[in-house]
C-alpha cells in the first residue's frame, strides 16, 4: 500500500513537471511553428507570383504581337474598300508575315458588296505552314451572328474573343479551338461596315500556361470572362464546365469568390479547398482579355519541408518529455525511499503494534525530519497511552465501586409493595429515582404499635457524600423511632447526632410523620422540608407545615410537632425537590402548579391510591422534561390512610377511680367481656393480666400523688378481635416509648414502662398509645383466635 | 425438311421480324441536352421497339435544320415549339401535332444586373438566330418596348462582355448557362413570359401532313412510345440523366452533368399544366388560340391557324 502511494506520488510530480514542460514547449513551439508557416507562406506566394508574372509577361508579349499585327493591317483595308477580292489578299498577307497566328477573318455586313451577294468573309488559315484563303460565309456559316463578329461591332471597340471553336461545315475551318482578336471596321463616316479579326490557337496558350508547375501536384487553370476553364488538366472540364458549375448544386463561397476575383482581374491569392485538398490558388489576370491564369497549389505540397520540419521537432519533444518523465520519476521515486519506509512503519505501528522500534534518520533533510519527528511523536504516544491506561483503570475500579454503593442505597429503601397486604387501614407506595448511580434522597416507613412511621428527606449535595449522609440519616430515623413516637423528637435527636461535628456542612431537609392507625391521627414535624399534599374526599391541599431548620444546621434546635387527624381513603403525598424542579430542555419547572392540578385531576376523579398517584406524577414530570437530562434524584413517598368505622357488635366500658382497690371491678369486667366474646380460659386470665397491668399503672402514676382521677375502660369488639381502650386524663406518658428494659431502675418503678410493656406486648396483638385532648389513650387488641 | 427450305423458313422469320419494325426517324431541333429526355428514353428503354418502332434519333446539324429533315422526308417527325410550329404552317408547310409534352412557356428575359426587362425599351436584347422568339418579338411590340433584337448564335459572351443589354433565355438552358458564368441574377432582372399573359406551350412533336396521313398508326404509336418515355423519365430522373449524359457525349456537346440536371428538373417542371397540376401531354385550343391572336396580330401569321388545323382533327 505505502509502494503504491509513493509510486503515485513520483508519477504524479513528474507527470506536472513533464505537463508543464510540455505546455512551455508547446507554447513556444506554436509560436514558432506560426512564424515560420507565415514565412513559408510569404516565400510560396513571392515565388508563385514570380513564376505567374513571368508566365503572364511571355503571354502578354506574344498576344501583344498579334494585337500590333492587326494594327498594322488595318489601315490597308480600310483604303481599299472599294477592291473586295483584295481582301482575300490581305487575309493571306498577314499570316505570311505572323506565323504565330492561326487565321485572319475580314468579314463584312450583309450585302456590303452587292456585287458578292449576302455574305463576304475574307478568310485565311494556317494549315501547318500552308495558307488556304476563302470567301467563308454562307447559309450553314452565318458569321454575322457569332461572337467574333458580333463583340467588336456592338462594344465598338477591339476585344478578344472567348476561345471558340469556328465550324463551318461547308468551307475550310480551324479544326482547332481558337481565340480572335477583332476590330470593328468603318467607313469614312465611321458606320461599322465588318469585322477585322485575326485568330491564335489556344494550343500553344494552353502548353505555356500548363507547363507553369511551381510545385509537383500543382496544375495551371485559365479561366474565361465567364468563368469556363479554358485551360485545366481535367479533360471534364475543359471548356464544359466553369468555375461556378458544382455551385449551381451546392455553393462553395471560397469557390464563388475566387471566381469573381478571377473574373474581375484582380491579382492574388486565395486558400481554399479545391477538389477536397487545401490549396492556395494564385492569379493573375492576362491583359485585356477578361481571361485569368492560376495556379492551383496544394497545401500540402508548399508546406511540405515546413511538415517535416514539424514532424521531427514534435518527435524530439515527445521523446524527450517520455525520457523526462522516466528520469523524474525514477529520481524522485530514488528520493522518496526513506518516505516509503516510513509509511511501512507508520502502517504497522497504526495496526496496533506500538512497540515497533522506529530507527532514526541521518539526513538532514525534511524526509529526515519527519522520520525523527514521527519517532518522538510514537514515543510520546505509548506513553500517553500508559496513563491513559492507568486512568481508565481507576475509573473501571471506581464505577464498579459505586455501582455496589447505587445497589447498597436501593437496598436501603423499602422496595416490597404493598408493603402491608394483610393490613387494610394503610396503604403506602414510595419510589426513589436516583439522578446519579448514589443519591441523597430518602423516604423510609415501618408500623410500630399501630402506628405508622414514616419520612422523606433530601441531603444537600450530591453524589456520595450525600448518599453517606442519606445512610446516616434512614439509620438514625429507624434507631431512634423505633422507640420514640413524637416525630419532634425523633428529628431533634437525629439532628443533634448530625449537627454535631458536621465539618462537612450537610444538611439534610426531612419530614417524618406518625400516623395512628387505629384513629387516623397524624403528628409530624418538618425540617425545612417541601409540605405534602392531602388528597382526599374533601379536596386536594397543602399540609400545612413549620418550616424550622434543616436537619444538620443547628444542634439543639428546637422542632415544633403539628398534628392533623386524617379522613378514612385521604392519600399524604409528599416528594423531594426533584419533582418540583424537574427542569425542561429550557429549563422551566415543573413547579408545585402543576403538582397541584395533577393532584386536582386525580381528586376529581376519586383517584387516592398510592401507586396510581404516583405513576401520574411520574408520567406528568416524564412528559414535561422530555428529553432533557435529570438533574436531581426524584423521590416520591404516598400513604393512604384507608380505616373505616368497623361494625362494631360489642360494646361496653368501665370508668374506675385511680384506686387499686377498684381493680376487682376492672377483672370482672373484663371476664365477663372476654366471656361475652367467646376466649378461653387461659385468654381471660392473659388478657386480664395485660390490662390490670396497664390500667394499675396508670393508677399509680398518671395522677399526681393524693389527687383522685378517672380511669376510663373501653371494650369493643367487631367479631374479629377485642380492643381495650384506656384512657386517663393525667399527665402525658407513653408506655410504649420504652422499648427497651431500664435495669437502673427498681423493680416496682413504672414496670409498665419496662418488663410491663413487654408483658403487654406478649400477650396483646397490638399496642397503641395516643394522646389527643388532654387524654392518654393506650389500646389494646386482641384476636378472636379461638373460634378460629 | 432439306436444307434449302430450312434456309428459305429462316428467310422467311426474319423478314417478318423485319417487317414488324417500322423504321423511322426522329430529329429533335436542337442538339442533344435533357430537353429531349423522354425520347432518349423511349428509344434507350426500348418503349419505342416494343411499339414496334425502329426508331432513329438523328440531331440536327448546322447544314441540316430539323425542319429541312421532315420536309426533305429525311427524318419524319421532329419537335417544334408551338409557336415556330405555327409559322411554318402559315409559311405553307403543313404539320400536324402528334404529342404535346410542354405546357408552359419557358423563355425568359434577363437582363444585366440592377435592371427590369420592363424597363429597358429601345435597349440591345439578344435573340437566337435560329427562330423560337415569335413571342418574345410580341410581347416587344405589344408592350411597346421596341427591343433592338440582336441574333445571336450563343448569347452568354455576348451578354457577360456587355455588347448586349439583356437576353432572350429558356429557362432550362441559356438560364442556367448565365448562371454558371457566376453573374447574380435577382429576379427583378428576369422577365418571365409565362407569369405575364404569354404563357404559350412550347414543345410537341411534328409531322408533316404527308407523312402523318400515310402513317398515322405509326404516329400513334410513335406518340405513345414517346410520352411512356417521357413518363418513365419522371419517375426515374437520375437514371434518366444517364441516358441523357451518354448522348451528349456522344454527340460531344459542350456542357455539363450540373446544367443537363437542372435542364432535366426544368423540363420536367414545365410539362406539368399550371392549372391541373397534371402532366397532360395535350394542346391546349386555349393556348392556340391566344397565340395565334398574338402573332396574327404582329404581323407574323398570314391567317388564322387553328387548333383543330394542327392537329388534324
Amino acid at each position: 500500500m505505502g509502494k503504491k502511494k509513493q509510486k503515485s506520488l513520483s508519477t504524479k510530480i513528474s507527470l506536472w513537471i513533464v505537463l508543464f514542460s510540455g505546455l512551455i514547449f508547446l507554447a513556444a513551439l506554436g509560436l514558432f511553428f506560426n512564424e515560420s508557416r507565415l514565412a513559408v507562406q510569404k516565400e510560396a506566394i513571392k515565388n508563385a507570383s514570380l513564376i505567374l508574372d513571368n508566365t503572364i509577361q511571355h503571354i502578354n508579349t506574344i498576344m501583344t504581337e498579334v494585337t500590333v499585327a492587326a494594327e498594322n493591317m488595318d489601315w490597308l483595308v480600310s483604303r481599299h474598300l472599294d477592291d473586295p477580292d483584295s481582301m482575300l489578299v490581305y487575309s493571306r498577307q498577314i499570316l505570311k508575315n505572323n506565323p504565330n497566328l492561326n487565321g485572319c477573318s475580314i468579314a463584312f455586313e450583309p450585302y456590303f458588296f452587292k456585287n458578292k451577294g449576302l455574305y463576304f468573309s475574307a478568310y485565311s488559315f494556317n494549315d501547318n505552314g500552308t495558307i488556304l484563303t476563302t470567301q467563308e460565309g454562307n447559309d450553314h456559316y452565318q458569321y454575322w451572328s457569332l461572337d467574333w463578329y458580333q463583340l467588336p461591332k456592338l462594344l465598338d471597340r477591339p476585344c478578344w474573343t472567348e476561345p471558340f471553336s469556328d465550324f463551318n461545315p461547308d468551307d475550310i475551318c480551324s479544326p482547332e479551338m481558337i481565340i480572335s482578336y477583332c476590330k470593328p471596321l468603318k467607313d469614312d463616316e465611321g458606320t461599322f461596315i465588318g469585322t477585322f479579326s485575326v485568330d491564335l490557337s489556344l494550343r500553344w496558350l494552353s502548353q505555356t500556361i500548363s507547363a507553369v508547375k511551381p510545385y509537383p501536384n500543382s496544375y495551371s487553370i485559365m479561366i474565361g470572362q465567364g468563368g469556363t476553364f479554358f485551360v485545366h488538366p481535367d479533360s471534364t472540364k475543359l471548356f464544359y464546365q466553369t468555375i461556378f458549375t458544382p455551385s449551381l448544386l451546392e455553393p462553395d463561397t471560397a469557390m464563388i469568390s475566387l471566381g469573381h476575383a478571377m473574373q474581375a482581374g484582380e491579382e492574388g491569392v486565395h486558400e481554399l479547398e479545391v477538389d477536397g485538398n487545401d490549396s492556395y490558388v494564385f492569379f493573375k489576370p492576362i491583359k485585356d482579355t477578361g481571361w485569368s491564369v492560376g495556379i492551383v497549389c496544394p497545401a500540402k505540397d508548399i508546406f511540405s519541408g515546413y511538415y517535416r520540419l514539424i514532424n521531427s521537432i514534435f518527435g524530439i519533444v515527445v521523446v524527450g518529455l517520455l525520457l523526462m518523465l522516466m528520469i523524474f520519476s525514477s529520481i524522485i521515486t530514488k528520493q522518496l525511499e526513506p518516505l516509503e519506509n516510513l509509511a511501512y512503519q507508520a502502517e504497522t505501528i497504526a495496526s496496533g503494534q506500538f512497540d515497533e522500534e522506529l530507527p532514526e534518520s541521518e539526513n538532514n533533510d525534511e524526509i529526515g525530519q519527519l522520520n525523527n519527528s514521527f519517532r518522538n511523536m510514537q514515543q510520546s504516544i505509548v506513553r500517553q497511552m500508559e496513563e491513559l491506561k492507568m486512568a481508565n483503570e481507576q475509573k473501571g475500579r471506581i464505577q464498579g465501586e459505586l455501582a455496589v454503593a447505587s445497589g447498597i442505597q436501593r437496598s436501603m429503601l423499602p422496595k416490597i409493595f404493598p408493603p402491608f397486604p394483610d393490613r387494610d387501614d394503610i396503604d403506602v407506595f414510595g419510589r426513589l429515582t436516583p439522578a446519579k448511580e448514589v443519591g441523597g434522597d430518602l423516604f423510609d416507613f415501618y408500623i410500630r404499635d399501630e402506628k405508622l412511621f414514616f419520612c422523606i428527606g433530601d441531603v444537600s449535595g450530591k453524589g456520595v457524600p450525600a448518599s453517606l449522609v442519606m445512610a446516616v440519616t434512614k439509620a438514625q430515623f429507624r434507631t431512634i423511632s423505633a422507640h420514640e413516637a413524637s416525630p419532634d423528637r425523633i428529628i431533634s435527636r437525629i439532628n443533634d447526632a448530625m449537627a454535631e461535628d458536621n465539618e462537612s456542612n450537610m444538611f439534610v431537609t426531612l419530614f417524618v410523620g406518625a400516623l395512628d392507625l387505629p384513629t387516623g391521627r397524624l403528628h409530624y414535624t418538618n425540617a425545612g422540608h417541601d409540605a405534602p399534599m392531602l388528597i382526599g374526599n374533601t379536596g386536594a391541599g397543602m399540609l400545612p407545615v413549620d418550616s424550622n431548620l434543616p436537619v444538620g444546621v443547628m444542634p439543639g434546635w428546637k422542632f415544633s410537632v403539628q398534628e392533623t387527624m386524617i379522613d378514612p381513603d385521604t392519600t399524604i403525598f409528599l416528594y423531594t425537590d426533584g419533582l418540583t424542579e424537574a427542569e425542561d430542555i429550557e429549563h422551566r419547572q415543573f413547579g408545585m402548579s402543576r403538582i397541584k392540578e395533577t393532584a386536582l385531576e386525580l381528586q376529581g376523579k376519586r383517584i387516592f391510591t398510592p401507586l396510581t398517584i404516583i405513576d401520574r406524577m411520574t408520567d406528568e414530570v416524564h412528559a414535561f422534561v422530555g428529553e432533557a437530562d435529570q438533574s436531581d434524584d426524584l423521590t416520591m413517598l404516598a400513604v393512604q390512610y384507608t380505616k373505616h368505622n368497623e361494625n362494631i357488635t360489642y360494646q361496653r366500658s368501665l370508668t374506675l377511680t385511680n384506686d387499686i382497690k377498684r381493680v376487682p371491678r376492672l377483672n370482672t369486667f373484663i371476664d365477663e367481656v372476654c366471656e361475652a366474646n367467646g376466649f378461653d380460659m387461659a385468654s381471660i386470665m392473659q388478657i386480664n393480666l395485660a390490662i390490670e397491668e396497664a390500667v394499675v399503672n396508670v393508677m399509680n402514676y398518671a395522677y399526681p400523688a393524693g389527687t383522685k382521677g378517672d380511669i376510663t375502660v373501653e371494650a369493643k369488639s367487631n367479631g374479629k378481635e377485642v380492643s381495650f381502650v384506656i384512657s386517663d386524663t393525667g399527665k402525658p406518658f407513653d408506655p410504649t416509648a420504652k422499648a427497651e428494659v431500664d435495669i437502673t431502675l427498681s423493680a416496682e418503678d413504672r414496670s409498665i414502662g419496662g418488663l410491663g410493656i413487654h408483658l403487654i406486648r406478649q400477650i396483646m396483638d397490638h399496642v397503641n398509645y395516643e394522646r389527643a385532648d388532654g387524654h392518654n389513650i393506650l389500646t389494646l387488641i386482641k384476636k378472636m383466635t379461638t373460634e378460629s | 425438311m432439306n436444307r434449302q427450305s430450312l434456309a428459305v423458313a429462316l428467310c422467311a422469320v426474319i423478314c417478318t421480324v423485319c417487317q414488324a419494325q417500322d423504321k423511322m426517324v426522329f430529329t429533335p431541333q436542337w442538339t442533344a441536352q435533357a430537353q429531349f429526355a423522354g425520347y432518349y428514353v423511349a428509344k434507350e428503354k426500348g418503349f419505342y421497339k416494343d411499339a414496334g418502332l425502329d426508331v432513329e434519333i438523328v440531331h440536327p446539324s448546322l447544314t441540316q435544320s430539323s425542319l429541312n429533315r421532315i420536309q426533305n422526308n429525311e427524318s419524319h417527325a421532329t419537335t417544334l415549339p408551338l409557336a415556330q410550329a405555327m409559322e411554318i404552317i402559315d409559311d405553307g408547310v403543313p404539320l400536324v401535332n402528334i404529342l404535346q409534352t410542354s405546357m408552359n412557356n419557358a423563355m425568359v428575359i434577363v437582363s444585366r444586373r440592377d435592371k427590369n426587362p420592363l424597363e429597358q425599351t429601345g435597349e440591345k436584347v439578344g435573340i437566337w438566330n435560329a427562330g423560337f422568339s415569335q413571342i418574345a418579338i410580341c410581347m416587344s411590340i405589344k408592350d411597346n418596348l421596341g427591343y433592338r433584337w440582336v441574333p445571336f448564335a450563343s448569347n452568354i459572351n455576348l451578354f457577360i462582355s456587355g455588347a448586349i443589354d439583356a437576353t432572350l433565355a429558356m429557362s432550362y438552358n441559356e438560364y442556367y448557362q448565365l448562371l454558371q458564368t457566376g453573374i447574380e441574377i435577382e429576379e427583378n432582372n428576369v422577365y418571365r413570359f409565362r407569369d405575364h399573359g404569354y404563357n404559350i406551350q412550347e414543345d410537341g412533336v411534328y409531322m408533316t401532313k404527308e407523312y402523318y396521313v400515310k402513317h398515322k398508326d405509326q404516329a400513334r404509336r410513335f406518340a405513345e412510345a414517346s410520352r411512356k418515355g417521357w413518363e418513365w423519365a419522371v419517375q426515374n430522373q437520375d437514371e434518366t440523366l444517364e441516358i441523357v449524359m451518354d448522348y451528349v457525349e456522344r454527340e460531344h456537346i459542350a456542357t455539363n452533368r450540373v446544367l443537363q440536371k437542372l435542364m432535366l428538373e426544368e423540363v420536367l417542371r414545365l410539362m406539368v399544366d399550371r392549372e391541373s397540376k397534371e402532366y397532360e401531354f395535350r394542346l391546349r385550343p386555349d393556348m392556340v388560340e391566344k397565340a395565334c391572336q398574338l402573332m396574327y396580330e404582329n404581323g407574323m401569321l398570314s391567317r388564322q391557324v387553328t387548333y383543330d388545323e394542327i392537329i388534324d382533327k
